[in-house]
């Protein structure tokens, strides 16, 4: 029989959670928006609307500290984070393109290099999924074969019932437990009458096709032509849930500081710059290019896999109009 | 906290026809000079995908020119265009430019700082009731509720000095004044209080740049801020970071900013920059009478040396 949790009951599974010593991060209202953040209680849940940052920051936050060193007495030294000492987290009420965002990035995390801070933040956490009832002109995860009830990525997966309350599915065994241990916030409905998933516009691309107009036209007026109003700010990569791109960067005194990973972006001129001097990527218009390579093309070579969710948070943010539902369109177009 | 316009008085509507009359003179002026050959290019605004949105475009040639529009959704300061930021613009050639009153203080401030010549362009003037603003609904007409908060307190809705102009005004109605209210409430706040205010605000800055991106005058070729050698303004999205850049940048365009809030317009996560910025104008006009306006002045106060300078803060 479907399991069922109340509203009271799912701030409730927050509170029980943090008790245990767990990091509950979950949507919560930062000022004028809301953002996925550490919730300190379960009254904080603010679901009505889709975070402004996606949850990728619960695995990779926008800034960390990878090691710190400092110098006394003329000796230097040098000290690693403590990766065992990080919490043991749960990330709630995250959309299905959230959700399904880490799944693919786990692919490059641990390609030829593992990366350790990331790798053990998704080790311990848990994904409750949530569907989206409501979606405007910019989602697009049907597009990219996702949909507003995708659980794909989630461990426990909510479901809006028509009475409130929510739907609660298993999707895999760390759900299972999660769910097991609490169970006595859930309850059991013979029938279920789930609020009617959002329908999102976007009608599905075909990713196979666009690829291999990707393959054949790295060189193309194309890409002139759209990105010539790209302003090369970094808002569309670091709002994405897939964009994964960092830099390291030491900042200190001489005698003490940090090494710290925090997010970069392909938009940016700097990006490719070298040290001679010298930039690959000169132009916004190849800068531009790259990002739907990567997205669409380099990730689909080397994994298998597509680097978007279509949440649409590139599209409500870009500064100048650029949208990529327009732009994958067209090239789905394109003969 | 009163980021977004919201409705005080009672929403009043802005007559959709003026920004219908204005499109239609534009879509003609653009393909008269793009066929006469007297520009390479038009930048403008043409709609987007989605219900209610505009983007900037380079267009060059005639019939491209068709699609251009001036709507509540022409949101985009389009000087951005002209700048050394958008160098591959600029090699097309001879470039017209729509602009609203506020884009043409940025064009100004150009001019004035030597970052082009006005003979180099043509400029379509654009009579502008408003755009839309943050959280507005922009399937909805525009409102005194869904206004910008800059368009607020515009005091240039029919630009000057232009090659040609686009638009008639209808009649406005009168608008309490948001976004100075909201600096008097800062201003009225203790160190303390605002200081907990604004590092509330940076405390969501992930250094995307959008703000630095689409500032006409930030258009350096090396900004402070990507300087790791020596590092000046920490490049991390972390507070000391956050900080120091708002403040560096504020700084950097006191007396510069033309106000046009595009910095403000483009954050993602809603940081209130205009305030600052607004703040820098005046402390700017209190201190030196200076204002950015129109006219382009080769150098502002912050750029020059006078004899009768305030050196009271030198001990």
């Amino acid at each position: 029989m479907p399991k069922t949790i109340t509203e009271q009951n799912l701030h409730l599974l927050v509170d029980a959670l943090l008790r245990e010593g767990k990091r509950v991060v979950g949507p919560k209202r930062a000022g004028t928006v809301t953002l996925y953040e550490p919730l300190r209680r379960g009254e904080e849940l603010s679901l009505d609307e889709l975070p402004r940052r996606s949850a990728k920051e619960t695995f990779f936050p926008v800034c960390e500290s990878i090691l710190s060193y400092e110098k006394r007495e003329g000796r230097m030294t040098v000290r690693d984070v403590d990766l065992s000492r990080l919490p043991e987290s749960v990330l709630i009420a995250a959309r299905s393109c959230d959700a399904a965002a880490p799944g693919i990035l786990d692919a490059v995390f641990s390609w030829d290099y593992h990366d350790e801070f990331y790798l053990e933040r998704r080790r311990r956490t848990v994904i409750i999924g949530l569907a989206c009832t409501t979606a405007d002109d910019a989602c697009f995860c049907t597009a990219v074969g996702l949909s507003p009830a995708a659980t794909q990525g989630s461990d426990l997966f909510l479901t809006p019932l028509a009475g409130g309350g929510y739907a609660c599915a298993v999707v895999t065994e760390k759900g299972e437990a999660l769910l097991t241990a609490h169970a006595g916030l859930f309850a059991e409905a013979e029938s279920i009458e789930a609020l009617p998933p959002a329908e999102p516009a976007a009608a599905p691309l075909d990713l196979k096709r666009i690829k291999a107009w990707l393959d054949a036209n790295f060189e193309h007026p194309f890409w002139g032509s759209i990105a010539e109003r790209c302003a090369g700010c970094g808002a569309c990569a670091f709002l994405c849930p897939a964009c994964h791109c960092f830099d390291i960067s030491d900042e200190g005194s001489e005698t003490k500081g940090e090494r710290r990973k925090h997010w970069d972006a392909c938009g940016f001129g700097k990006f490719t710059n070298h040290a001679s001097g010298h930039n690959p990527r000169d132009v916004q218009p190849q800068r531009y290019r790259n990002r739907i390579m990567h997205k669409f093309k380099y990730y689909d070579d080397k994994f298998g896999l597509t680097l978007c969710t279509g949440c649409g948070r590139c599209i409500r943010a870009c500064p100048v109009g650029i949208d990529i539902a327009a732009v994958l369109d067209e090239i789905n177009s394109k003969p | 906290m009163t980021n977004t316009a919201s409705s005080i008085e009672q929403s009043v509507l802005i007559a959709p026809a003026v920004y219908e009359a204005a499109t239609a003179t534009i879509r003609a002026e653009a393909a008269r000079l793009l066929s006469e050959g007297s520009v390479a290019a038009v930048i403008g605004y043409v709609p987007g995908r989605r219900a209610g949105t505009a983007m900037p475009a380079v267009v060059t040639d005639a019939e491209a020119a068709q699609q251009l529009v001036f709507s509540p959704a022409c949101v985009n300061n389009l000087t951005l265009f002209l700048t050394k930021a958008k160098k591959e613009v600029r090699k097309k050639g001879r470039l017209a430019i729509v602009a609203k009153g506020c884009d043409l203080k940025a064009l100004a401030g150009l001019i004035g700082e030597s970052q082009l010549k006005r003979e180099e362009i043509v400029v379509i003037g654009v009579v502008c009731a408003g755009v839309y603003g943050a959280a507005a609904d922009r399937r909805a007409p525009l409102s005194s509720a869904s206004l910008a908060r800059k368009c607020r307190e515009c005091s240039v809705h029919v630009p000057e000095g232009v090659d040609l102009l686009a638009g008639t005004l209808p009649e406005l109605p009168r608008l309490d004044p948001l976004e100075a209210a909201e600096l008097a409430r800062l201003e009225a706040m203790t160190p303390a209080e605002r200081w907990a205010f604004w590092k509330e605000q940076f405390s969501r800055c992930v250094r995307c740049l959008a703000c630095r991106q689409v500032c006409p005058f930030c258009y350096c070729e090396q900004c402070l801020c990507d300087r790791n050698r020596p590092q000046a303004v920490e490049s991390t999205p972390r507070p000391a970071g956050n900080t120091a850049w708002h403040i560096v940048r504020a700084m950097h365009l006191a007396g510069r900013c033309a106000g046009c809030a595009e910095c403000e317009r483009v954050c993602p996560m809603d940081i209130p920059l205009n305030l600052l910025n607004r703040k820098m104008a005046k402390e700017l006009k209190a201190l030196y009478g200076h204002e950015a306006g129109l006219e382009p002045k080769e150098k502002g106060p912050l750029a020059e040396y006078r004899e009768d300078d305030d050196q009271s803060f030198i001990k």
